[in-house]
């Protein structure tokens, strides 16, 4: 237990203040921001018995926790809260359920995403992680990192497609 | 099951990210349902927005924040508390429909124009974004109109065709904002769409403008 403790902690001090940040941009106010990434981690403890926080795929895994702690407490605010987070996790939840080679085609294709991002020029991710959390319109994206609209898209294609040709013969 | 339209990247994305409303997730979760190859480009998207989070530069947590999460470990419920299945037995006679969905208010079909009937999912939260079953005849023909907003619709059963080509079940159409000429139901059983839209209809011709008051949507 002593072990899990001290893995939690250093797994706390990486993800937290990003988690943070990644609210914060979303439109979350400090104090909001901070509980929020609070909460994931809390998650990510008690859901550590489904998935391993220290595997190659983690950070992916937080991710989605964090991406529907945000959803939720954006309708915490909006509405009396009557749910909880297992309706969000729920509406993410589009399979049929496991195929027989879900987990190993799941495994295969992080791995190939993985490798796909690691060789993606980091002009092409930059306009991807903008268009991703800030929910920046293109012209946005464009004004921001002062390159013309096209250029954007034009990126934003050429990255997908990397994607999508990496991912074409996995389904 | 062939697929052959799906809802743009961007729109994939934007359901990784989460930043659609419910209305519109609850559109692409439809088309996501019976297309393994969307479902992969999510999973993608999400793998991105792993490595795009561990990018982000850190923000300063408050003193003592990992300490307080320590000490709510121990006393945390398991989290796998599930939603009790009699929860889940809306639109029954609807096959093809994400399983959360089948928790929100059903209701009966109502008659919009000949031929058509509609049936309203009641979302949990009031959003821009309305959802509803949409029940067409074989052979209808759809009064030329215009999106004063989006359109997404997901083919659950039958097909239809229209100017971008022909949409059978798992199909995903995005309707913005332009005219919609001739969409004609071409299955000779009903066709039965999941619709996400915001704004209006508006619609075209004398019949068109005769049948407008009637039609609420």
């Amino acid at each position: 237990m002593r072990g899990d403790r001290e893995a939690f902690a250093m797994l706390f001090e990486h993800f937290a203040p990003r988690i943070k940040t990644f609210m914060q941009r979303s439109g979350a106010d400090e104090r909001s921001a901070d509980e929020l990434a609070q909460e994931t981690l809390l998650a990510v403890w008690s859901k550590a018995k489904l998935f391993d926080p220290k595997s190659a795929g983690a950070a992916a895994w937080i991710f989605t926790i964090a991406r529907n702690l945000r959803i939720d407490g954006l309708r915490r605010r909006k509405r009396t809260p009557t749910q909880d987070t297992a309706e969000v996790d729920l509406e993410f939840q589009v399979d049929e359920g496991p195929q027989p080679d879900a987990a190993l085609a799941a495994s295969e294709l992080e791995t190939r995403v993985r490798s796909a991002l690691s060789v993606l020029p980091e002009d092409q991710l930059r306009v991807i992680e903008l268009s991703f959390f800030e929910e920046k319109a293109h012209a946005e994206i464009a004004e921001k990192l002062r390159i013309p609209l096209g250029t954007v898209k034009s990126r934003l294609r050429l990255a997908m497609n990397r994607l999508r040709g990496l991912l074409g013969d996995l389904s | 099951m062939t697929i052959h339209h799906h809802p743009p990247d961007e729109l994939l994305t934007a359901f990784a990210a989460g930043t659609l409303d419910l209305g519109q997730h609850i559109a692409v979760a439809t088309h996501l349902l019976t297309c393994p190859h969307c479902r992969s480009m999510v999973r993608a998207m999400e793998q991105i927005g792993g490595t795009v989070l561990t990018r982000l530069p850190p923000a300063e947590m408050s003193p003592g924040a990992l300490a307080a999460v320590e000490a709510r470990v121990g006393g945390r419920a398991p989290d796998d508390a599930a939603i009790p299945a009699r929860h889940f037995t809306g639109f029954r006679d609807i096959p093809g429909l994400p399983s959360f969905v089948r928790r929100y208010p059903d209701s009966s079909w109502k008659w919009i124009a000949p031929k058509v009937h509609m049936r309203p999912i009641g979302l949990p939260e009031p959003g821009a974004t309305r959802v509803f079953l949409l029940r067409s005849k074989p052979g209808t023909k759809m009064i030329d109109h215009t999106h004063t907003g989006f359109e997404m619709t997901c083919v659950l059963s039958g097909s239809f065709a229209h100017e971008g080509g022909h949409f059978g079940p798992g199909d995903f159409d995005l309707g913005d904002g332009s005219v919609d000429h001739d969409v004609r139901i071409d299955s000779t059983e009903d066709c039965i769409c999941l619709v996400a839209m915001q704004g209006d209809l508006k619609l075209h011709g004398v019949i068109g403008r005769l049948l407008q008051p009637l039609i609420r949507m």
